[in-house]
């Protein structure tokens, strides 16, 4: 709550820049922003090469059980450089591992939000609904993705689809709450405007309801979607058959450390860019207040 | 029988500790095209009063009677302004006004309703700034978009919840002056009831002031008439032996209490 205020604050702050330079101006605040930009490039190298470095004293102190950097930048320069090939069921490229995990993160994702936000509309606005799926989610929501893997063996009969339903059931409950508070708290202050020139239903929703907790539905989704993305690797472990999971766990078969090192930066790359989208999503839809 | 009416109304709010009595044995009525103000200290229960005559808030006694009917509710009949502006941040300043006029005057058809707000807009002199966002204005420009959104619903009663409240001096008083203009315009038809925290706004502005007593449980103190000549301007208005005379008298009902604490802070200091 408070980093979403933030971040409306610092959006509002770069975006009235944007808006109000004269032409002197405009080139001063220009070479301002790169080089704040080449600065925070310059951080995340520092961090980058910090976290390199630890990697190779560990494996030097390993004796090379654990693989170091340069060991495994060739395999994972291999990975990547032929994403897509194709040799059969239990040998297929990075890309394709990548693609299908994002598709099943995608499905699960998206039918836990059209799940999740209708709910946590509902729970945020009336007290009723509110009481009744509270004590819904806080018994479902601790529950650890793998155990409802059986359930969805069950009832779906296929471990892909079993993959997808622990997506749907663990991704759901940062985007319900995230609703559910921000409808909840829309403050007196605009509810009393709706009601003194009678807004409608509908107007109520369009113009007040929504555009107050949109920014906490993508914060929720964005929460959301880490967390689809977390699972997803677990999920495809037990589930076998093609993604990112399963290559992780056919590379462990394989005593290809490397791989697997690889495959966790591979992992780390893609939450990343996820988080960044949504973090992008989140500062358009925030009103600044 | 008066145009608004409040008759021995008891205002309680349900708290952990049981019920809160914010206000009590409110009677006040007021003529159509009147400007009144309610006076008092902070917390004595003037917005609560205002918000009954909006029917935001419904009286746990008495009644609010509005043109012969008791109010069961907010309705176009009545604009308000609240006392922190209101305004819906992610609307422009046009779009502020135009949603609420689209709500309020539902038989009338979308260019009427465009004209409305560009004639309100234009009338506090605000067309200039219609696409900004309320974050992007000035704390007197919000008021006035605030006033333009009450007026442009064309209410035959004003509710100001200290509209002017935030204001420097200047800013203040050149908005005392639209207030009055856009009262006059509509032929002092309109019937006005204002909060304030300023003793000469409320002697400047009104026909009669409200003074309140401190809550809980507050009561009106009193009832103060101001025989002032209109059309008022700042100038000569504040010259008129009444306007002091009113002024003092005020003064001297809202003070009494500091002067009271003050004495005994020197007590205090003494026996120190
Ligand atoms: N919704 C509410 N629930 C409970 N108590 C309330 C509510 N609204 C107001 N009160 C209480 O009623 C009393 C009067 O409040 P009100 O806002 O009317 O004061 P006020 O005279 O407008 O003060 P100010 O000059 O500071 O605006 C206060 O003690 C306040 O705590
Ligand atoms: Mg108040």
């Amino acid at each position: 709550m408070k980093r979403a205020i933030t971040l409306t604050m610092t959006l509002t702050r770069d975006w009235m820049k944007g808006t109000t330079p004269s032409s002197s101006q405009g080139l001063h605040t220009t070479i301002k922003r790169i080089i704040s930009i080449f600065t925070g490039l310059s951080y995340n190298l520092i961090g980058i090469v910090l976290l390199l470095g630890i990697w190779h004293v560990v494996s030097l102190v390993t004796d090379g059980e654990l693989p170091g950097p340069i060991a495994t930048s060739s395999v994972f320069w291999e990975l990547i450089s032929n994403p897509v090939y194709d040799y059969g069921p239990n040998d297929k490229g990075i890309a394709l591992q990548l693609y299908s995990s994002l598709s099943r993160v995608f499905t699960g994702f998206i039918l836990g939000s059209i799940i999740a936000i209708p709910i946590g509309l509902l729970m945020g606005a009336n007290s009723f609904c509110r009481k009744i799926f509270y004590p819904i989610v806080q018994i479902l929501k601790p529950v650890s993705p793998l155990a409802w893997f059986p359930i969805g063996l069950v009832a779906f009969q296929s471990a892909s689809d079993a993959t997808i339903f622990i997506i749907v059931i663990t991704s759901l409950w940062p985007t319900l709450i995230n609703t559910a508070f921000g409808v909840a708290s829309i403050p007196d202050d605009h509810k009393n405007v709706a009601k003194a020139f009678g807004f409608s239903k509908w107007k109520y929703l369009t113009k007040v309801l929504l555009p107050y907790s949109l920014p906490h539905i993508i914060t929720g989704l964005r929460l959301s979607i880490g967390v689809a993305w977390l699972v997803i690797v677990a999920g495809e472990m037990l589930s076998g058959g093609m993604g990112i999971g399963f290559f992780v766990w056919d590379s462990w078969n394989a005593l290809s450390l490397e791989k697997v090192i690889s495959a966790i930066l591979i992992i780390g790359l893609v939450g990343l860019l996820l988080d960044r989208v949504f973090s992008y999503l989140e500062k358009k839809v925030t009103y600044s207040i | 029988m008066s145009y608004l009416k409040i008759e021995n109304m008891e205002i309680a709010f349900n708290s952990l500790k049981g019920k809160f009595v914010a206000v009590k044995d409110i009677n006040l009525e007021v003529e159509k095209g009147q400007i009144i103000s309610i006076i008092g200290h902070s917390g004595c229960g003037k917005s609560t009063i205002m918000n009954a005559i909006g029917g935001m808030v419904f009286p746990s006694k008495g009644k609010v009677v509005l043109n012969g009917k008791e109010i069961k509710g907010p309705g176009p009949d009545r604009g308000i302004v609240f006392q922190n502006y209101s305004l819906l941040p992610w609307l422009t300043v046009y779009q502020n006004i135009f949603q609420a006029v689209d709500a309020a005057l539902r038989n009338k058809n979308k260019s009427e309703k465009h004209e409305l707000s560009e004639k309100y807009l234009k009338m506090v002199n605000l067309w200039e700034h219609r696409e900004k966002y309320p974050k992007q204005i000035s704390g007197g420009m919000k008021q006035r978009v605030a006033i333009a959104r009450a007026f442009a619903i064309d209410p035959e009663v004003l509710l100001l919840d200290e509209p002017f409240g935030a204001l420097d001096a200047l800013t203040k008083a050149s908005l005392h002056i639209e207030l009055l203009k856009l009262w006059n315009l509509t032929h002092r038809s309109k019937t006005i009831v204002m909060v304030t925290h300023d003793i000469e706004e409320a002697v400047f502005l009104s026909d009669r002031i409200v003074v309140m007593n401190n809550g809980p449980a507050a009561t009106i103190r009193e009832i103060e008439e101001v025989h002032l000549p209109r059309p008022r301007n700042k100038k000569d208005t504040v010259n008129l032996p009444e306007y002091k005379i009113i002024r003092e008298r005020l003064l001297n009902l809202l003070i009494e209490k500091v002067a009271l604490d003050e004495s005994e802070f020197y007590k205090e200091e003494r026996a120190a």
